[in-house]
């Protein structure tokens, strides 16, 4: 240990390092990308890709509607806000979504506020596209209550709307890469 | 740079004291220019700190180029972060924390270990010890063996006399584990350097 103490603590790089530092910092000012942010930003993206998902098979699939479909029973559960019926059944959400989703958007804004403005921004453009989406299936439901397509597609736009919340819990927990110094 | 007088112990040394705290004011000085984005006071703390980052980065890299790079980027985040630099410790130091973190964070995307250990072997020493002391350029050697978690304890510890408690937090370790590494690459390097002593 005392020869250790003894080793030399600098040493001189071979080429002067500055010119490459002076560029890299006189560059326009770019964000630092922390594995906190790059997390969110990737939350985000598969955010939009899950909305952007909903809302193009709602919208494809309108001009496409089959009124030879065997009828469903309209449900009350068939709702923006989703009254309670067997969760798992093909065109039900019941209790145990309910519970998930009340859990997941109380703690939701705290989640957010942690993000940065723009993937804030992101995450709730997200979340707003899905409920557009949900909103829009649910008036297309009222004039074809019959149509299994649009039951299907309003079921998947609540899962896409829980998956995305969970995500954003999920990521919260995650670890983040150290940045007290 | 200017040597500090020998102090014999229970003596005051406010000379040396002073020069410390002219320099540290002066240091802050260069920090504060830095962070209202003077490019030439960042070169300033570059010119000063370059060595003792370089010679981190090579330390715990092993790794000529791989510790330029590390160096590089250790500044370039340095930059970035003037904001969080609160002068509770010289700035060197604070460079110290981000050059680890660097060379961690290049190591978990690297695959090199092995390389590293060859690359060592067949690139001319740039440590100069402070004594030309054949014992030292073994242990130096010995040192570059290491498994890499060991090494850098070793390297924090023993050659940059890092508390247990700093070593861990710089490493994302427990203190204990900071004490078992450094218990490990005692023991490796005690066998290294016993087995070439016995072939020479």
């Amino acid at each position: 240990m005392a020869k250790a103490a003894k080793l030399s603590t600098s040493a001189s790089p071979a080429r002067d390092l500055w010119p490459g530092i002076e560029q890299a910092i006189n560059k326009p000012a770019v964000p630092v990308r922390t594995g906190w942010h790059a997390g969110w930003v990737q939350a985000a993206a598969v955010v939009l890709l899950i909305a952007g998902s909903s809302g193009l098979t709602y919208f494809t699939m309108r001009g496409e509607r089959q009124s030879t479909l065997s009828p469903v029973v309209q449900t009350q559960a068939l709702m923006v806000e989703p009254a309670s019926a067997s969760f798992g059944s093909r065109y039900n959400l019941g209790p145990g979504y309910l519970d998930a989703r009340r859990t997941l958007s109380s703690s939701l804004d705290e989640h957010l506020a942690r993000l940065s403005p723009e993937a804030r921004a992101a995450v709730r453009e997200s979340i707003k596209t899905i409920q557009d989406a949900i909103r829009d299936i649910n008036n297309a439901l009222v004039e074809d209550p019959g149509s299994t397509l649009l039951q299907e597609l309003l079921i998947n736009a609540y899962r896409d709307e829980l998956s995305v919340m969970k995500q954003v819990d999920g990521i919260a927990d995650a670890a983040m890469y150290r940045e007290d110094i | 740079m200017r040597a500090a007088k020998p102090v014999k112990a229970g003596q005051p040394n406010t000379g040396v004291e002073a020069l410390g705290a002219l320099e540290t004011v002066d240091e802050l000085r260069w920090v504060e220019m830095a962070r209202a984005a003077d490019t030439a006071a960042f070169e300033k703390l570059y010119r000063d700190n370059v060595d003792k980052v370089y010679g981190l980065c090579l330390r715990m890299s092993g790794n000529v180029s791989e510790a330029e790079d590390c160096t590089q980027e250790a500044f370039i985040q340095a930059w970035h972060k003037l904001d969080m630099f609160r002068g509770d410790s010289a700035f060197g130091t604070w460079m110290h924390r981000i050059a680890v973190n660097v060379v961690l964070g290049r190591m978990r995307k690297s695959r090199r270990e092995q390389d590293r250990i060859r690359a060592v072997s067949e690139v001319a020493p740039a440590l100069v010890t402070m004594a030309d002391d054949g014992g030292l350029r073994d242990l130096e050697q010995a040192i570059n063996e290491l498994p890499r978690s060991a090494r850098h304890v070793f390297v924090l510890h023993a050659v940059y006399g890092y508390s247990h408690g700093q070593t861990g937090e710089m490493l994302g370790i427990a203190e204990g584990t900071s004490k078992a590494q450094l218990h490990r690459a005692r023991r490796l390097l005690v066998q290294q350097l016993e087995s070439e002593n016995y072939a020479h």
